[in-house]
């Protein structure tokens, strides 16, 4: 039955048969008119558009946008954007390549033409991906290019913003740098914005703000007739500079780091522990940021990647160090909350620890005699905190230490932060299958051992010990604004956390650091001033005897690698602090004749502006202010 | 199923050797569009479309071998775990160029849209021979076919994606005017389309309505949307009679040629290969369709007759819209070139419906069980 069901009846095939007749007109009907109009567009107007294809008569030119500014918090212009012109070359549009460089070096009347040949190898050579010739050519060769275009088909001009790193060196890591974007870029790029020959963010501020900085191109669609030359623009889309970025930074106060530090490897890090803004991020030595203009030359890669003392690392994130005596802190805040010590607490220090076969020494041989909490901090004596130390154990210390934001990223707005460490007995059974010793313990309490903090993760923790216990995302970026000064996103100062730690205790602490600068017989009496009350601990911590002495690491410091990093870290005044310094000097010796110095300089430069408000700062780098925006029109 | 060796006799192996001649000029002219390229993931488009090709023949294959009576017995479960796909979409599905069109499925992603142009053709063509009626169908016949069609066309509007919508309409207009309609109903329907037009110019976004106008008028906005068409106008143009050769043609490796692996692959072709070439892809697509259609009319029962209409149907206007636009003489909306444009959902489910299409044509004589 469903087969009859399912045949078609004599009216119904019928139907059938005229719709099929009339779709099939249809359908030839509807093929037949884009044949047509194929006829009409290839044989009849084929030669006119072939003529215009032939000519290009419509080129796309892309006009590159300004880059942002970058401005410190007093809006000085850390970085600004210059025109550059480049020569470039199109090979498709010629046929003999060789004839056209001859003419132009003899144009150039000098025959150093300076190409890469070895982009003209055949398989390389893409007939219309343009080739860059030269970068940043003078006046003269400009004017002879544009002036023969005829003679040298295929021979065009491009104007490139370029950057133009007034800090230079200072600021090398926190700007980062630019270069043109790489094959590998591109083809991670999501937002599919990006497009070969963009300027792009490589590293620092540059890389992390790169979408607002860049801005956005402009098109320029000219006519063009059969000798290659523009008769007349059809259509512009003008391109939108980037937007400006203001940082927390202050030129000052980075230059005089910059300075103190003297090219030696090292660290300097200010924070205002009242908002967490950074107002220096320094890292020694750097690089020249201009290098990177244009694409570095191998001889000057060789020589950055190369250098011993690693120029390209920012040390202030990522160089992680033991943090020696500045970890005591840390120690005393967790044995008074814990309630296992009180101020007046006393061990005796007789110039060293036992315990079981091995002895740990205290920095000073003589010994401090019996000592209590206060005069412990002021004079560091490490056998009184190898005692409170063991009190606390391993993971009470991890506990408080991460508290105060040590061993996690701080969440500073720079690329490539790195971790610390803040070991624990868990970390170690899972890291190297053996249990927690209690010797490491001890060797923890004073900042040795497995500990290992970046120089902003500790001026982050002592932020947070010179504000009362607040623990503040590091601010880097205040705000960014369009060329017209329209606010575009303003980043408020984020607090992270409370550390939990009575007031009493953080009041006891910070008197203790205020006897290190100022008392007699403390360790940081170098940073003393006398109008600023400052507090600070000194902290010096070993290289040779590091557990964890990678053989990279050793490696790394090949001159004096043995001797010790000196630390510093304070902040003033000590009751109403503003400013909070963290500065570690690799491979430079003591604590307190070192590191604490060139704190003593920043907070100098600090508070003598502070003074004399009117006194407009030092002309850092140049006198850029915001007058140059729009330098394409 | 019993294995039939008449299967094997009927094989439609004109179909394939069309189907098969038509994807092998689509691989080089990709290879083509890629070949002068900055990006390197451009460069190797080809290499991505052969894979998709073989994938495709992997479902062609099993879109003949079960016998198209049994998938048609779940016509309806499979239209609506499309159905279920294109909400997914809607939720989770992810975004490129501002239009959230596909999902990961193991690694690919896939674009439900396109499959669902099949699973719908399958369950109108089920629905219609369900209620096959002697006189033309009123309006109210077609209530509910018309609501199984505006479900997708509203969850692809949203995406959006105005072309792939528009041609689920299409589809269903065209198997309505194949089943016969009354003169009235028909009148009725273009009344209220008249009025519906206007009212939907404002759903339409922003690019979308560009895009109408520039159609109207293409020099009004030289350096936007009628930028596309301009320049497919003087690359085809250029082509004249026998074509600047392949690789050679200097629109599409200068890159004036927007969208050139997708939308606009045919501008390329006609460039290279000049109007000799085009007319042969033409009449490649010509031969396509008029078998679609011979294999509807001899299609063993009416279900059969349904499904290869459908399916010929939506080959025929994506090659006549997708032409017609690069042409210039309809606006840009975004319909790819059936086996031409890169992209692997399309190129899957098409096979698939050329598989269906065998599959009615190689059961025609065999009785039902």
């Amino acid at each position: 039955m469903t087969e009859i069901r399912n045949q078609l009846n004599g009216h119904e095939t019928s139907a059938l048969h005229r719709r099929f007749k009339i779709m099939l007109v249809i359908v030839v009907a509807a093929l037949s008119l884009l044949a047509l109009r194929m006829w009409y567009l290839q044989v009849i107007e084929g030669e006119e558009l072939k003529q215009k294809s032939e000519n290009n008569s419509i080129r796309i030119r892309k006009i590159k946008p300004m880059r942002g500014l970058i401005m410190d918090t007093h809006r000085e212009v850390l970085v600004d954007s210059q025109c550059s012109f480049d020569v470039l070359f199109v090979p498709g549009r010629t046929r003999n390549i060789q004839s056209v460089f001859d003419q132009l070096g003899s144009l150039y009347q000098d025959a150093s033409l300076n190409f890469d040949r070895e982009v003209f190898t055949p398989g390389r050579l893409r007939p219309f991906v343009p080739i860059r010739l030269e970068r940043n050519v003078s006046r003269e060769k400009l004017a002879i290019v544009e002036t023969h275009t005829l003679d040298l088909p295929g021979v065009t001009v491009d104007v490139v913003p370029v950057r133009q790193y007034l800090g230079g060196e200072m600021m090398a890591h926190l700007i980062g740098y630019t270069g043109e974007i790489s094959p590998e870029e591109l083809d991670k790029d999501e937002s599919e914005t990006y497009t070969s020959g963009d300027l792009i963010g490589k590293s620092g501020i540059e890389k992390y703000l790169d979408p607002y900085l860049r801005g956005k191109s402009g098109i320029e669609q000219v006519e063009i007739n059969v000798l290659g030359k523009e008769v007349r623009v059809l259509g512009k889309e003008d391109p939108e500079p980037g937007y400006n970025v203001v940082l927390t930074i202050d030129a000052l106060l980075q230059k005089v780091a910059w300075e103190a530090l003297a090219g030696k490897p090292g660290a300097v890090v200010a924070m205002d522990p009242r908002d967490g803004s950074v107002l220096a991020l320094v890292s020694s030595p750097a690089y020249d940021p201009t290098l990177f203009n244009g694409g570095i030359s191998q001889e000057d890669w060789k020589k950055l990647s190369g250098d011993p003392f690693h120029p390209m690392e920012d040390r202030a994130i990522s160089g992680q160090y033991p943090p020696g005596s500045t970890y005591k802190m840390i120690v005393a805040a967790a044995a008074l909350q814990e309630g296992l010590i009180t101020p007046e607490t006393s061990f005796v220090c007789n110039g060293s620890y036992e315990l079981g076969n091995r002895t740990y020494r205290c920095w000073h041989k003589g010994g401090h005699g019996r000592i209590s909490l206060h005069r412990a901090i002021v004079q560091s004596c490490d056998v009184y905190f190898y005692n409170v130390g063991k009190l606390v154990g391993v993971d009470k210390l991890a506990e408080y230490a991460r508290r105060f934001g040590l061993g996690a990223p701080t969440g500073i707005d720079l690329p490539r932060e790195k971790n610390g460490m803040i070991p624990t007995r868990e970390w170690k059974q899972m890291r190297y299958k053996e249990p927690w010793q209690i010797g490491e313990t001890i060797s923890l309490s004073i900042g040795q051992g497995y500990n290992l903090v970046t120089p902003l993760q500790l001026v982050t923790a002592y932020s947070a010990l010179a504000n009362g216990g607040v623990v503040w995302r590091p601010r880097l970026i205040k705000q960014i604004e369009a060329v017209d000064g329209q606010v575009i996103k303003s980043f408020a100062p984020e607090r992270k956390s409370v550390v939990p730690v009575s007031t009493g205790v953080i009041e006891q602490l910070k008197k203790a650091l205020w006897g290190v600068v100022n008392e007699e017989g403390g360790t940081g009496r170098a940073a003393q001033r006398k109008d600023a009350d400052v507090a600070g601990k000194t902290g010096t911590s070993q290289v040779i005897s590091l557990p964890n002495n990678e053989k990279t690491r050793k490696s790394k410091y090949i001159p004096s690698r043995f001797r010790d990093h000196a630390l510093f870290t304070c902040f003033a005044p000590v009751h109403n602090p503003e400013i909070a310094i963290a500065v570690v000097a690799e491979n430079a010796g003591h604590g307190g004749s070192a590191a604490a110095p060139i704190a003593r300089k920043i907070l100098d430069a600090y508070f003598d502006r502070k003074k004399s408000p009117g006194k407009k700062p030092p002309v850092v780098i140049s006198d850029h202010r915001m007058e140059h925006q729009g330098l394409l029109h | 199923m019993k294995f039939d060796r008449r299967l094997f006799i009927n094989f439609d192996w004109m179909l394939l050797l069309v189907v098969l001649g038509i994807s092998l000029i689509g691989l080089l002219n990709i290879y083509s569009t890629g070949f002068n390229q900055v990006y390197a993931k451009q460069e190797f488009l080809y290499v991505k479309q052969i894979q998709w090709i073989v994938i495709g023949l992997v479902f062609m294959t099993a879109a003949f071998c079960v016998d198209y009576r049994f998938i048609s017995r779940y016509a309806y479960l499979i239209y609506g775990c499309s159905i279920v796909l294109l909400v997914i979409v809607f939720f989770y599905g992810y975004a490129t160029r501002g239009s959230q069109r596909w999902i990961l499925l193991g690694g690919f992603s896939f674009q439900p849209s396109e499959l669902v142009k099949l699973t719908l053709i399958l369950a109108l063509a089920k629905y219609f021979d369900h209620h096959r009626r002697n006189e033309f169908y009123r309006l109210r016949d077609l209530a509910v076919p018309f609501v199984i069609t505006l479900a997708p066309f509203l969850l692809i509007l949203k995406q959006p994606d105005l072309g792939t919508a528009m041609i689920l309409l299409i589809i269903f207009f065209s198997l309505i005017l194949f089943i016969g309609v009354h003169w009235k109903s028909l009148a009725w329907s273009a009344l209220v389309g008249l009025v519906l037009i206007p009212a939907g110019w404002f759903l339409l976004k922003d690019y979308q309505k560009d895009r109408i106008m520039t159609f109207v008028n293409p020099e009004s906005d030289p350096l936007g949307a009628g930028y596309h068409v301009i320049q497919s106008i003087i690359a085809i143009g250029s082509g004249g009679m026998t074509g600047k050769g392949f690789l050679k043609g200097t629109q599409t490796q200068l890159r004036f040629l927007p969208e050139r692996h997708t939308d606009f692959v045919f501008s390329v072709f006609a460039e290279e290969w000049g109007f000799l070439g085009g007319m042969v892809l033409l009449v490649l697509f010509l031969s396509l369709i008029l078998w679609g259609l011979k294999i509807a009319l001899h299609a063993r029962d009416y279900n059969g007759t349904l499904i290869a209409v459908g399916i010929t149907a939506l080959i025929f206007w994506e090659v006549v819209i997708n032409i017609g636009m690069v042409l210039g003489i309809l606006p840009v909306v975004g319909i790819p070139l059936p086996f031409l444009s890169y992209g692997g959902s399309s190129m899957v489910v098409l096979m698939t419906c050329v598989g269906l299409l065998m599959n009615v044509s190689m059961r025609r004589f065999i009785l039902q069980p």
